[in-house]
């Protein structure tokens, strides 16, 4: 029975789902707008936030909210790692628009592979940070949900002011529109680059982090997050954090109330389906400029 | 898009093999290759490869001469293979016109996917919607289950029927032979290329590149940039279906994760870029380098996929243009 109170829970539900896509999505598109370039291996980061979570959690007891600085903070050194490693060389040679692609995929199946080695690929569960529902005016919401919103929320909220009030946030700005003039301005293009990365790579893990009581924690878990993420930052326009917020919370709802009126199997193609209309009617998606 | 020109930048190195040379002469390799390997291992290797030279090359038809870079080829191959091999079951029809019907449906559904595309110009626009798009064709086949039988997996389909060729004799494709498959996927693969040969020859090449370089250029110079966009989606998909039709009646049993998977597509392209994307031997080059590469790499074990991901990050890292860059002297075609 479709009742208001079900679509009312469902797409409560369907914010939070929105608040992962977002905060995988705001990682994209920061890395886009940047760089301009798709990092494949960000499910990967998404998936080893969830395993560092997973660890620091159930085996060595850490309280969540230290273990999701832990998965934070070693996300973002591995992060910045790898593009130290593997997308630094590739700057100022040719093919810059292809090139990363395939580095990243090589990232991705390596990292994913050696997940499986290690860890190996029995699915990994983490109990609820807090257990219980609340309940207002008969609608109940789970608390996990309610942390992974605020936090999300909270995270995001911080991320925005750091872009556009701190230092560095003008130095990634500037890099990001003009990368020739800010390095006259004496801007160290390189070191924004490093750390713009591990940012990205941070978001992700905070995502998987706090999502991992609600899905359980595996190798493969990046790639369907690295599909939503990108559909994502497309649908909101790529390049644009407000964008990659927005579209993330149409994404979650739209794909949580198909749940309820269709069945699951359907929800992928719904989200698909409303993504590609968009697209049709803004090519440039909701926030995207007309350059791209 | 600035740097698409340097693409262009290292064609006049003479001393090396023209890609029409090259191309010959891997075709007459091939062609005499079964005298000395028999293996039905090997040549099932060898088989792969050839799917993969045909799969990626049309790909590389749009991305690296149309420079429109879409991200669903998986899409187009899988639909071929499903097409073809529920034709074959349900209505009887010959697998022989399936490679072909196959092929159109592919065709028509690139027709499709290409109109939202039309408006969108940056690459990443244009790849996601693609692998939105197959996404979407993944899901319906896997739920569509009274049809497709989803993940379960369809099984017995038929193989291609005895054909009798003059001079040859009656050929048959039943009972696990390798040969006459293998001489099949060559002979789709060499009509593959000789079609793309001709038409980046032609105006339409030229056309190509002139969309791929500046789209803005060449709709003012009277270019018609939707109809070379669709024309490119359409002769992509078209053989790419075909050879998803090939795969069907050569492995017999077809999975949605088998045949539309994203990683296929990230084969696609991890094949296309060592080999060279924008060349015409690069995805040959690519297809058989990878494919026999991860064959070789089997010692590895449980390290195989760790080595291939790190060997990906490398080669790109020491040649981020391909290989074929390296190796033939790639004249434009369309000159």
């Amino acid at each position: 029975m479709i009742t208001g109170k079900l679509i009312i829970e469902q797409v409560f539900n369907g914010l939070v789902l929105g608040c992962m896509y977002a905060a995988v999505a705001s990682g994209l598109t920061l890395i886009w707008g940047t760089m301009k370039m798709l990092n494949f291996a960000h499910g990967e980061f998404y998936m080893l936030g969830g395993y560092v979570l997973y660890f620091a959690l159930t085996v060595f007891g850490i309280p969540p909210a230290v273990c999701l600085l832990l998965a934070v903070v070693i996300v973002f050194v591995l992060g910045a790692l790898v593009e130290k490693i593997a997308i630094h060389p590739l700057l100022d040679k040719p093919g810059w628009e292809l090139s990363p692609l395939v580095v990243t995929v090589g990232i991705s199946i390596f990292l994913q592979n050696l997940a499986l080695k290690i860890w190996g690929e029995s699915f990994k569960n983490v109990p609820y940070f807090l257990d219980g529902t609340a309940e207002f005016f008969g609608i109940r919401m789970a608390y996990q949900r309610m942390i992974i919103f605020f936090v999300t929320a909270l995270v995001m909220v911080g991320f925005w002011l750091f872009i556009k009030r701190s230092k560095f946030g003008m130095g990634l700005r500037a890099t990001a529109q003009d990368r020739d003039a800010a390095t006259l301005m004496g801007i160290n293009v390189k070191k924004i680059y490093t750390i713009t990365f591990g940012i990205s790579s941070a978001m992700a893990a905070l995502a998987a982090a706090l999502l991992a009581p609600i899905f359980s924690i595996n190798p493969w878990m990046g790639n369907a997050a690295l599909l939503k993420g990108f559909i994502t930052v497309v649908l909101g326009g790529l390049g644009s954090f407000e964008g990659a917020i927005l579209g993330g919370m149409i994404l979650g709802t739209a794909e949580s109330i198909s749940v309820v009126v269709l069945s699951s199997e359907w929800k992928d193609v719904v989200a698909f389906a409303i993504f590609i209309l968009v697209l049709i009617i803004r090519p440039s998606g909701l926030f995207g400029t007309k350059e791209w | 898009m600035g740097t698409k020109t340097k693409w262009m930048s290292s064609f006049s190195h003479m001393s090396r093999l023209s890609s029409k040379h090259g191309f010959f002469i891997a075709t007459a390799i091939l062609a005499i290759l079964p005298i000395f390997v028999q293996d039905p291992y090997l040549l099932n290797v060898l088989i792969i490869s050839l799917i993969f030279a045909v799969l990626t090359a049309s790909w590389n038809l749009i991305c690296g001469y149309a420079g429109i870079f879409t991200f669903g080829h998986q899409a187009f191959f899988g639909i071929g293979a499903y097409v073809s091999a529920l034709l074959a079951m349900k209505a009887g029809i010959s697998p022989w016109l399936g490679l072909i019907l196959g092929g159109i449906v592919a065709a028509f559904l690139g027709f499709l996917i290409g109109l939202p595309c039309l408006r969108l110009r940056a690459a990443p626009y244009v790849a996601i919607t693609t692998l939105a798009f197959s996404e979407i064709v993944r899901i319906t086949c896997m739920n569509l289950v009274d049809l497709t039988r989803g993940e379960l997996g369809l099984w017995g389909i038929p193989n291609f029927p005895d054909i009798s060729v003059p001079f040859l004799g009656v050929i048959s494709f039943a009972g696990g032979v390798r040969i006459p498959y293998y001489y099949l996927i060559l002979i789709i693969f060499t009509i593959a290329m000789l079609t793309f040969y001709f038409l980046l020859k032609s105006h339409i090449g030229l056309a190509f590149g002139a969309v791929r370089d500046s789209q803005d250029a060449a709709e003012s110079l009277g270019i018609y940039i939707t109809y070379y966009k669709l024309l490119a989606f359409v002769t992509s998909a078209f053989f790419a279906g075909m050879v998803g039709s090939f795969y069907a009646h050569y492995i017999l049993i077809l999975t949605p994760t088998s045949v539309f998977p994203v990683g296929l597509m990230i084969e696609i392209l991890a094949i296309t870029l060592i080999g060279g994307v924008g060349t015409f031997l690069g995805p040959m080059t690519g297809a058989f380098l990878l494919t026999v590469g991860l064959e070789y790499l089997r010692f590895l074990g449980e390290y195989r996929l760790m080595t291939y991901g790190i060997l990906l990050v490398l080669v790109i890292i020491f040649m981020p243009q391909g290989l074929a860059k390296n190796i033939f002297r790639d004249k434009a075609i369309s000159e």
